[in-house]
């Protein structure tokens, strides 16, 4: 089961699909142009991981209507983009709270 | 290339072979494209990162298909997936080959002046038991050291768990006051 926090690959393709819908290729672009080439996925850590985001219902696969090949795509349900969203917001809480113990440090 | 790829996709179970199989090969495919038009170094990195991850993928799926959708596997996820800042220098792997050469072609010179001068150097005779008595102890440090070693990488697992989990326990103190 997919349990928060998330890991950094895991975090980067659910906000890859929060904007639109995506093929396996362009979600393994996005992450990689996200995090500035830092992280690289491989075709079995992506599906592995498109794998247990769909077992847990954060994501769900569809067949673009546009592609002749009927190729799969993937866009996150309801319940994923909530749970994106609160993994959102404590990691903005805990950066604002990191952002204020090292200013205290400093001053 | 690509039928090496569905060869190692074999290590996966059937049912899952079926249902993204093919959606796999074709991502692999435009990402080898993508990779061919850079160097052999990028090359080699992109086949050892797709191999780890298949079988590291191939290991989960064969536990979630016996014990539920719901297990999972702890296996390392950042080191086949992520880079670090410290990049590999290729330097160290030139110098390192340029050694290796040195070393090889030592041996080689070592053993044709030893053919050219047989009576300055006899033949050293087949290696009595006794000679091996200074394994034991080898083998012992060996086992010493690797033990040594796992101990201190547990414990600094177990530091970096604890103090993941005390971060995400902290509590913001404007929230408090």
């Amino acid at each position: 089961m997919q349990s928060l926090p998330l890991t950094e690959p895991v975090l980067l393709i659910m906000l890859s699909l929060a904007g639109q819908p995506r093929h396996g290729y362009s979600i393994l672009k996005d992450v990689e142009e996200m995090s500035d080439g830092r992280v690289t996925l491989s075709t079995g850590t992506l599906y592995g991981a498109l794998r247990r985001l769909l077992d847990d219902g954060w994501i769900e696969r569809f067949e673009e209507q546009e592609s002749s090949r009927g190729r799969q795509a993937y866009r996150l349900t309801a319940g994923g983009r909530r749970n994106l969203q609160t993994e959102v917001s404590r990691m903005k809480h805990l950066t604002r709270l990191a952002s204020m113990r090292v200013v205290r440090k400093e001053t | 290339m690509s039928s090496l790829y569905e060869c190692l996709l074999r290590m996966y179970p059937s049912a899952h072979r079926r249902e993204y199989g093919e959606e796999m090969t074709a991502v692999f495919c435009a990402a080898r494209a993508e990779i061919e038009r850079q160097g052999a170094m990028a090359r080699g990195l992109f086949w050892l990162r797709e191999v780890c991850g298949l079988m590291r993928g191939a290991i989960e799926e064969h536990v979630r298909s016996r014990a539920g959708s719901h297990s999972r596997v702890p296996l390392p996820t950042g080191r086949f997936t992520m880079h670090s800042e410290f990049r590999f220098p290729k330097a160290t792997a030139i110098l390192m080959t340029l050694i290796l050469a040195g070393v090889v072609l030592a041996i080689e010179k070592a053993q044709a002046i030893s053919a050219s001068l047989p009576h300055l150097n006899p033949p050293v005779g087949p290696i009595q038991p006794g000679h091996l008595t200074f394994l034991p102890p080898v083998l012992l440090m060996l086992a010493i050291t690797y033990a040594a070693g796992l101990i201190g990488w547990m414990i600094l697992f177990a530091l970096k768990r604890l103090g993941v989990h005390r971060l995400s326990a902290m509590q913001d103190p404007s929230s408090r006051e």
